[in-house]
């Protein structure tokens, strides 16, 4: 369970996140809209910790992100699939997949390498174990950074515009591991400009507005013209995203 | 001393020589190299204190001549703080300092050149500061700071030859005792140029070859 509560942060003195409160349980896909900025990026980063908070509570589990201790059990729990994919260039692909549940839950290196050839035959990847992320295509590349996330077995898989980064023709080999992803039952907290596809796969929609949750509602109801379509500024970031 | 020619004792003299530089050569290089990725942690993890201090030291070092350096631990400090120090160890002292503020300014821009993105996916998959430091940090920054350290190397050899102006009996000084027996001075200062330029190769081809295997598998890294 993630219960985030009136949760602020600044950059200096520019308020980011002005009071979220959020509460996703286990299995949900939730997917989070919202313009450029409105800090889609910031809330997920104080899931994960790496940024810290000026008010306000984020519990993961019931454990505390603003605790170094217990935070370091959370990040056993979430794993994060970053827009720029962010790999390990000096380490091969296996390497990269296997390093954190090694190195981080101490986990058997034989064990660990065989789960990681299934998620790469999972992700149609099975052939570039040992490619280097420099070989790969930006699509394959996230492809490896679900991989990387998901050897790590988390509870909550925190996605951050995955797609963004990627050639269009390369989204749909991303996009669907990650529908089969949300149907498996992962929990997923997914940030994405990829209106249709939220709406596809995910149960629940929130949609930041400069740095307060503006709607959190089932997909159907946001999606419906009495909902969130009901509200003028979700219909004209709606409009917009569909004409791009 | 009187001129005389070459005798059989010159060769050992001249490796013991050689010994001498590549000794403090060797024991600065590796004791400055410590010392400089100590420095440059400090300030890469910005330390409070230690690190603007260590980098004001270092800053000195970079900028002002190593003779200068020499003559001030060598003459100066045994004055200041009432202690004895042998020629060797100042030596030692001074270019294991100097190695280390170059080192310093290596490691820095080598860490520097690591995606930052890298570090944020690993810090928030759980990883130790400690372990991203062996396992993702080091690894990459060794690669791009190869070419930068081979230079520091061979640079550092060359400048062993001003311990000879504080008396150590390094190559340097064994050329000046030799030169003054025999008056052959460019018999003398060839032999003695010619070992320190071999010396210089064999260090910037140990070198390469080490930058070459550890690039191997970097190939793809795009560093
Ligand atoms: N590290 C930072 N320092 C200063 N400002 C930041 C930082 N990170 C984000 N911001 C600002 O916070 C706001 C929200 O950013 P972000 O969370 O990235 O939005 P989004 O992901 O929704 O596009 C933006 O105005 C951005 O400029
Ligand atoms: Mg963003």
């Amino acid at each position: 369970m993630i219960e985030i509560d009136n949760l602020h942060k600044k950059f200096g003195d520019t308020e980011v996140l002005k009071g979220v409160s959020l509460s996703i349980a286990p299995g949900e896909v939730v997917s989070i809209l919202g313009a450029s900025g409105s800090g889609k990026s910031t809330l997920m980063r104080c899931m994960n910790g790496l940024a810290g908070l000026n008010g306000g509570s984020l519990l993961i589990d019931g454990l505390d992100v603003s605790k170094p201790r217990e935070l370091r059990e959370i990040r056993k729990r979430c794993a994060t699939v970053f827009q720029h994919f962010n790999l390990y260039p000096h380490l091969s692909v296996l390497d990269n997949i296997t390093l954190a549940p090694m190195d981080v839950l101490g986990r058997k290196k034989a064990e660990v390498e065989a789960e990681a050839y299934a998620l790469l035959k999972q992700v149609g990847l099975a052939d570039r174990a040992d490619a280097y992320p420099g070989q790969l295509s930006g699509g394959q590349k996230q492809r490896i950074g679900i991989c990387r996330a998901l050897a790590m077995q988390p509870r909550y898989l925190l996605l951050d515009e995955v797609t963004s980064a990627l050639d269009p023709e390369m989204t749909g080999e991303v996009l669907d591991v990650l529908a089969a992803l949300a149907r498996s039952g992962t929990t997923m907290i997914f940030v994405t400009h990829e209106i249709a596809f939220a709406r596809e796969i995910s149960s629940r929609i929130v949609f930041l507005d400069d740095g307060v949750v503006r709607a959190d509602m089932p997909t159907d109801r946001f999606f419906a013209e009495d909902g969130g379509y009901g509200d003028e500024r979700i219909a004209r970031f709606l409009a917009k995203m569909r004409n791009k | 001393m009187r001129n005389q020619g070459f005798n059989w004792h010159d060769p050992i003299l001249w490796a013991q020589g050689l010994g001498v530089s590549v000794g403090v050569f060797a024991a600065s290089m590796i004791l400055g190299t410590v010392i400089g990725i100590f420095i440059a942690l400090c300030r890469v993890y910005k330390v409070p204190v230690v690190a603007p201090v260590l980098l004001v030291i270092s800053e000195f070092l970079k900028n002002s001549p190593v003779l200068v350096q020499l003559f001030l631990v060598f003459f100066g400090v045994p004055v200041l703080l009432q202690v004895n120090i042998t020629p060797a160890e100042a030596a030692i002292f001074t270019l294991t300092g100097n190695t280390a503020a170059f080192i310093a300014v290596i490691a820095i821009s080598a860490i520097d050149a690591i995606d930052r993105g890298q570090l944020e996916a690993a810090r928030s998959f759980g990883h130790s500061e400690r372990s991203i430091l062996r396992k993702i940090i080091a690894p990459q920054a060794l690669v791009v700071a190869m070419p930068a350290l081979i230079g520091l190397a061979v640079n550092q050899l060359q400048v062993t030859s001003l311990i000879s102006a504080i008396g150590v009996i390094d190559l340097t000084k064994v050329g000046q005792i030799l030169n003054q027996r025999t008056w052959q001075p460019f018999i003398v200062w060839t032999i003695i140029g010619v070992t320190y330029f071999i010396l210089s190769r064999l260090l910037a081809a140990a070198g390469g070859r080490l930058e070459t295997r550890l690039r191997r598998h970097m190939d793809w890294a795009g560093l």
